[in-house]
């Protein structure tokens, strides 16, 4: 049936193929077991991984967001079948783009986040690596690790994720970007703002060694105040 | 035979140094001497003693009391190793966090004597680089990916920009603290390591069983204090059989979560090689896995040797060293220690951009 397979990308978890079916292009996601994982982690994760993305995927899609369509899955066997999205990720792209594009960039990606929060959808592995830049828009991919909660803790950890991401790998334009981030994201996302700006300060100061004041001046904010 | 090692990094003078480097953040005080000399780094001593409670934990006064104790006979013992006196040593370092308070100023004490004494340059040393700093010596790695656990940190970390980047991190306790604190609630720890084995290894052979226990990954950010309560719950009551299965479980459960986000830190940060260092790193099991791990990749894969893995005087001095060749010393009286100090703080002009 399939026209073309071709070896397409490793991920942490996953072999991904590009295959054409049908004059279309798909991406084959397949889960692999790991030789220093014990079996009963293999399955479990591998199950309920597959099931979890395509799920919030299809959930993604249908609100209008930028994501890869979830077109088959086969839960026991690990495998999703997506829509081939074209483009490069945002962490190939985002130190050598211009000021102005940047902006336009982070605040899209702020935007997408704040609508997915708004629909008590958390990625749980936000990162640029997780994104596809592909005609002007922001796709944002990998949701293995995703879940649906109303903890707006889940919400800060994502954007604890992705700052803690910016500043390792992209320390020159971390502040900048994640501002732009923000600045969309309080925009677009529809509970209070607040709580989740403050958890993602103390999850932030939840680090080993973080300096003391810091820790207690944020955690003061959320007993005593 | 002296054990030379080739530095990984440029170094900017021709002649001959020799430092001398003072480790004590926890439960070990240690002396080291290394000699630099065309471009090798040469292990002349590495003498270090650790205070093991006899019971409970680490009790922070207790340990800086052993330290102090041992501070001049392990000094004399390094000194004489290497066939060296005091006047000889070119530069003097000292762990200035991150770390418990007390146990840290005897290091910084000792360290600012000696260098106002005899009027060397002194050097302060963060802990945890020191760590990454010998294991990339040892290994000889360029440009690792590099996994530190220990019992006070559970990082991983790569070097980026002239500084080294946190790609994950804990976000409440240690693995080693973990294990520790699990071994000493149920009763088989201390002492915590017997003949190079942690308590939770030897408990985890009484049984091959394996029970599901809560597994918390945060994209590279894990979570092990739900695990310790969860597995503490488990083994009330559980028999000898039962905890057994409780540690085997335990043990799985906390490294999969670790290679899990080492894997992931490997793929977004593309790099070619893996390095393990801290205490945990003489874990058998953890380095079989990050060796699959590595295997599964095609990259090499390297942990430091038990005698650097663990906290050490060798470390110290020659990441001061480094430091001392890049320009950094500070005066005595500025010679602080810094409990709260995180490996992202600082700028290390050695790293390659």
């Amino acid at each position: 049936m399939a026209e073309r397979v071709a070896y397409f990308n490793r991920g942490a978890e996953a072999v991904l193929y590009r295959v054409r079916i049908l004059g279309s292009d798909l991406i084959v996601k397949k889960r692999l077991d790991k030789p220093y994982r014990h079996e009963a982690f293999n399955k479990v994760f591998k199950e309920y991984r597959t099931r979890v993305e395509a799920r919030i995927l299809s959930h993604l899609r249908s609100l209008g967001l930028n994501v890869p369509a979830p077109l088959i899955v086969d839960v026991s066997k690990g495998i999703l079948v997506l829509e081939y999205v074209e483009g490069t990720p945002l962490s190939r792209l985002v130190d050598s783009m211009s000021r102005e594009e940047r902006g336009r960039v982070a605040g899209e990606f702020g935007r997408q986040v704040a609508v997915m929060h708004s629909n008590r959808i958390y990625h749980g592995d936000l990162t640029l690596a997780n994104t596809i830049y592909s005609g002007g828009e922001v796709y944002i991919i990998d949701f293995g690790l995703a879940g649906y909660s109303d903890d707006v803790e889940e919400y800060a950890i994502d954007l604890h994720l992705l700052y803690r991401n910016l500043q390792a790998m992209h320390p020159g334009i971390a502040e900048e970007f994640m501002n732009q981030f923000l600045e969309n994201y309080r925009q677009w996302y529809s509970g209070v703002f607040e709580d989740v700006r403050k958890r993602f300060l103390e999850v932030r100061v939840r680090g080993r060694y973080v300096d003391r004041e810091l820790r207690k001046t944020v955690m003061r904010d959320r007993y005593v105040s | 035979m002296p054990l030379l090692y080739k530095v990984p990094y440029k170094i900017p003078v021709d002649r001959e140094l020799v430092s001398l480097g003072f480790e004590s953040t926890s439960h070990t005080f240690g002396v080291g001497i290394v000699r630099l000399r065309k471009g090798f780094a040469e292990v002349l001593a590495n003498v270090n003693s650790q205070y093991k409670p006899l019971k409970g934990g680490l009790h922070p006064r207790e340990a800086a009391l052993h330290h102090m104790e041992k501070a001049y006979p392990l000094l004399k013992q390094a000194l004489r190793e290497a066939g060296l006196s005091l006047s000889d040593v070119s530069v003097v370092s000292y762990s200035m966090g991150p770390g418990l308070g007390p146990c840290l100023r005897v290091s910084a004490s000792v360290a600012r004597f000696i260098a106002s004494y005899y009027g060397k340059p002194l050097v302060p040393v963060n802990h945890a680089v020191a760590h990454i700093e010998v294991g990339r010596l040892f290994s000889g790695l360029e440009d690792p990916l590099v996994i530190y656990v220990s019992g006070g940190n559970t990082m991983i970390v790569a070097a980026r920009d002239r500084g080294y980047r946190v790609l994950g991190e804990t976000l409440d306790i240690p693995l080693g603290n973990l294990l520790d604190t699990f071994a000493r609630e149920v009763g088989i720890a201390p002492p915590y390591v017997v003949d190079g084995k942690h308590a939770v290894d030897i408990c985890a052979e009484w049984s091959q069983e394996f029970i599901p226990l809560p597994y918390t990954v945060k994209g590279s950010d894990l979570s092990f204090s739900g695990l310790l309560t969860a597995a503490l719950q488990k083994a009330r009551g559980a028999g000898k059989e039962g905890l057994g299965a409780v540690c085997n479980s335990l043990r799985e459960t906390a490294f999969n979560m670790l290679v899990e986000v080492a894997e992931r830190s490997l793929l977004l940060t593309g790099k070619k090689s893996i390095l393990l260092v801290g205490g945990v790193a003489s874990n058998t099991v953890l380095k079989w896995k990050l060796e699959k791990l590595a295997e599964t990749h095609g990259i090499p894969y390297y942990g430091t040797p038990p005698e650097v893995a663990g906290d050490n005087g060798l470390m110290i001095s020659y990441t001061g060293l480094l430091m001392y060749l890049h320009g950094v010393s500070v005066e005595p009286e500025k010679a602080l220690v810094k409990q709260r100090l995180r490996l992202d703080e600082g700028d290390y002009p050695w790293l390659r951009e």
